[in-house]
Order: structure tokens, then sequence, then C-alpha cells
């Protein structure tokens, strides 16, 4: 791991952002966290904002992730749909497993709908496609067109210094 | 949906502008080159003729489908936790950071209450000092100019 600096660096990783199990459904624009620095119900929250915070900001990166610490004396989590309401989860004295495995419940997108979006991802590259980033470059290079003429000499009835020339 | 637009969550900032506050959004950016998230703040300018939101209160805004000024892009949607009055959602009392109001005036009843101590029931609505010992609702700037006159924003 480069830079390894900080504590628990392993959370800088790729691989670790990527390993993230909390896709939020698209409604989700914002998810708030409540947790105050000292108390043992608290200590779930905390460590949910300590590991999986970066996960979920890395998953969704257009939803604003918000942490807000020490104002109510039990934790929760809040996510605001985008015609204003909001939906509130009380995770006091419950540990960063449970409150990860109800909020993929209630909030995230499930398995098959991931799946199901990779899938679309992967065969909007139509193979027919040419020009850039495609594989062939030129309509030239595809069977049954004209090929290229800088290669092989246009018909003189197709090219324009014989079809404007004075008779 | 509905065609309105974003909305975010943000925190009020001083600001002199009448029918706007001043909101301060915080996101997450992720640098690159560390792999790490790390705070980005925009200010954004929300219309607010009434003024509900004052300096410090945590508010929902969203953003206008037009903007109303070169300025003004937002609206306040609603002020979810304002400063020194937070509701803890869960329970629906009043708290004071990590404990609850009634708990504090329990513990104070039975050490025995002091006459001037602060009494949230009884004292006014955040604004009544402003102007005379609160002054978070302009924003500050260093004094440029001493022409003998009182400047209380000046720094």
């Amino acid at each position: 791991m480069p830079f390894m600096k900080g504590r628990a660096p392993i959370r800088r990783t790729i691989e670790y952002l990527n390993a993230g199990r909390l896709v939020l459904k698209d409604k989700v624009k914002i998810f708030s966290v409540n947790y105050n620095t000292h108390g043992d119900h608290h200590s779930g929250a905390r460590e949910l904002v300590f590991w999986n915070l970066c996960q979920i900001q890395y998953k969704n990166p257009n939803v604003q992730v918000v942490a807000l610490k020490n104002m109510t004396p039990s934790p929760f989590v809040r996510c605001y749909f985008e015609d204003g309401r909001d939906m509130l989860i009380d995770v006091d004295s419950r540990n960063r497993e449970e409150i990860i495995e109800h909020l993929c419940k209630v909030v995230g997108k499930t398995k098959a709908q991931l799946d199901a979006e990779a899938h679309l991802a992967e065969s909007k590259d139509n193979p027919a496609n040419f020009g850039y980033g495609c594989d062939r470059h030129c309509i030239c290079e595809i069977p049954g067109q004209v090929p290229c003429p800088g290669i092989v000499k246009l018909p003189d009835h197709l090219r324009g210094k014989f079809i404007f020339a004075p008779k | 949906m509905a065609s309105r637009g974003a909305i975010l969550l943000g925190q009020c900032m001083p600001c002199i502008k009448k029918n706007a506050s001043k909101i301060r959004i915080r996101r997450m950016e992720l640098d690159k080159n560390l792999n790490m998230y790390f705070k980005k703040e925009e200010f954004f300018f929300a219309h607010d003729p009434e003024k509900v939101c004052k300096t410090g209160d945590i508010v929902l805004i969203r953003e206008l489908p037009q903007r109303l000024t070169r300025l003004i892009s937002h609206e306040i949607e609603k002020v979810v936790y304002p400063m020194g009055d937070i509701t803890d959602p869960l329970t629906g009392k009043k708290v004071v950071v990590g404990k609850y109001r009634d708990q504090i005036e329990e513990a104070n009843r039975l050490y025995g209450k002091s006459e001037k101590a602060f009494d949230y029931e009884k004292a006014p609505p955040r604004g009544r000092l402003e102007g005379t010992r609160d002054f978070t609702h302009g924003e500050t700037y260093i004094k440029y100019h001493e022409d003998g006159k009182d400047q209380p924003f000046a720094v």
C-alpha cells in the first residue's frame, strides 16, 4: 500500500472502496449520520463512520454524505429523498454490521438490481460501432463498405475532380 | 418525478443580504492520489425573505428551477436542526448535546437551581441579543478605517 499514512490506511485502497456493499437507491439524495464521540451506545455508529462512510461515498458519488457529531443523546442515520421527506433509522446500541445489513435491506439497491445495471452498462458497447474508442477506426475497415481511398483508388464517377471538371 | 431541483444539507453562515441566507454545503471530494476523502465547501445563497434560518442552523435547501437573482439559486426547504434548540427526532424531546433538557432540569432541581440560571422555558426565541451581544448575523471584516463610529462587525 503506497502512502501508508494515518489510522487504518486500508480504507484508502481502491479495492477496499470498491468492496462497499451499500449502493443507495436513486431517490436518496442525502445520507446523514448523527453520533457522539463518547458513549458506548454510539460505538456502532462511530465505527460505521470510521470504516464504511468512505465506501458509501465511493459507491454513491452523487449523494451528499454528512456526518454530524455531538448533537443528540442517541445516534441515528437519516436519509433524505428528493421530494424533501426523510427516513429516520435508530442505530442506538447496534453494531456496525447490523447497521449496514439493515441499511442494505431498507435503502440499498438489491443485488439483482445491481447485476441488471452492470449488465446494461456492458451491452451498451455495440460491437457494430466504429470510430474513437472502438475496435475499428473507420468505416473503410468494415467488410462490405467502400475500401479506403488512400489504399485503393476510388472509381472516377465518385471523385470530385472528374465530376466537376470542365468538359 | 417532480422536476424540482436537487436538495442539499448545509449550515447557515453570517450574511448581510436581505431576503437571502448564505448556506455552506460540505461535500466530500476524493483525492485521487491519496484515495482519501476531504471536505470541500461550497457556498450558496438561499431565498429567505422572513429570515427563518439563523447563523449556525443546519438547513435543507433546494435548487430553484430558475435563479431569482444572479446569486440566489436555492430556497430554504426546512430548518432541520436549529442551533441551540435541537429536538431529538427519535424521542421528540429537546436535547442539549447528549443530554435531555428535562434530565438537566431535574438534576438542577435536586442540586438547587440558581435564580439567575438560564431557563429554557422562559427564554425568548433566538435573536434577543442581536446587536447588543450577539453578532453572528453579519459577516466580519478587518477594520480598514477608523471614523469614530461604532463598528461592531469590524475585527
